[in-house]
């Protein structure tokens, strides 16, 4: 995994980028679009940061390149390689294939055991323990973008890589902003 | 358990074994603020999901939040002032 450091730096330089092509497309925005503006130059450029490698990388970017009007946005940021990003697949293929058996491993690693005979109480919470695991990771297959097409370990590891990214991406804007701030009041 | 460990997948790709996966559930928790702070080890599964699924949400939020600071910030710049110049240089 690549140091935050670096990290940071490579989101805060595509985001300028994306934000200076937004301010020369167009001149008087509302506070509403240019808040917009600034978070989808934050999410392509964070994702973009990740060079095609990420599952929910590649779903960012190719959801951002369907509009016409952002697919410019997201061609600037991505720079020379843009075409081969945007092009490239979302679900991983063979990549994920293959760790479509150890779901049965991960079922395990769980800690739910399937007692043939127990007492129902036992049977009762594991079936509970079961079901509540099940519903969060459709709430989490929800909140990674990309989560649909995953199954439960290339979710883990994506999100995993998700949360770093995304922590970069507020420990950066919330310096700006605040930086920005001090700057405009004094 | 050692004939499902020695059982090849078909595209011949390296297996995934139990302690891989162990190892990225703890990780994932040593991410979360809240089960990282907790002495136990013993956390459920569904617990871990949910605490990840809320930082997630919190996350998402406090994007969200900064890029309306920001947004306000950038409207409500003096146009004229030196400070201005500065930010609208760096970013707009």
């Amino acid at each position: 995994m690549r140091p935050p450091s670096s990290l940071k730096q490579e989101f805060l330089k595509k985001w300028i980028m994306g934000l200076q092509r937004c301010s020369t497309v167009k001149k008087n925005m509302s506070i509403l679009e240019r808040k917009k503006a600034i978070k989808l130059s934050a999410d392509v450029a964070m994702a973009s940061a990740r060079n095609g490698k990420t599952c929910w990388s590649r779903a960012i970017i190719a959801n951002a390149s369907k509009h016409g009007s952002d697919k410019h946005l997201v061609e600037k940021i991505l720079g020379p390689e843009s075409e081969r990003l945007i092009a490239k697949k979302v679900s991983t293929g063979a990549l994920c294939n293959n760790r479509i058996r150890s779901k049965k491993i991960l079922k395990r690693s769980w800690g739910i055991r399937r007692t043939r005979k127990c007492a129902p109480q036992v049977a009762l919470a594991s079936f509970i323990a079961k079901w509540l695991v099940r519903k969060r990771t459709k709430v989490l297959k929800s909140l990674i973008p990309g989560g649909e097409f995953m199954n439960e370990v290339c979710l883990i590891e994506e999100t995993l890589d998700y949360i770093i990214s995304l922590r970069a991406q507020v420990d950066v804007m919330r310096t700006l902003a605040s930086t920005s701030e001090i700057v405009n009041h004094n | 358990m050692s004939n499902r460990r020695s059982r090849q997948s078909t595209a011949g790709v390296s297996r995934i074994s139990d302690d891989q996966i162990i190892e990225l559930v703890s990780k994932l928790r040593q991410l979360l603020p809240e089960i990282r702070d907790r002495r136990s080890d013993k956390v459920s599964a569904s617990k871990v999901l949910q605490e990840t699924c809320n930082y997630i949400r919190s996350l998402h939020r406090e994007v969200d939040d900064l890029s309306e600071r920001l947004s306000q910030l950038l409207a409500t710049i003096d146009a004229d002032s030196a400070e201005a110049a500065i930010i609208r240089s760096l970013i707009m």
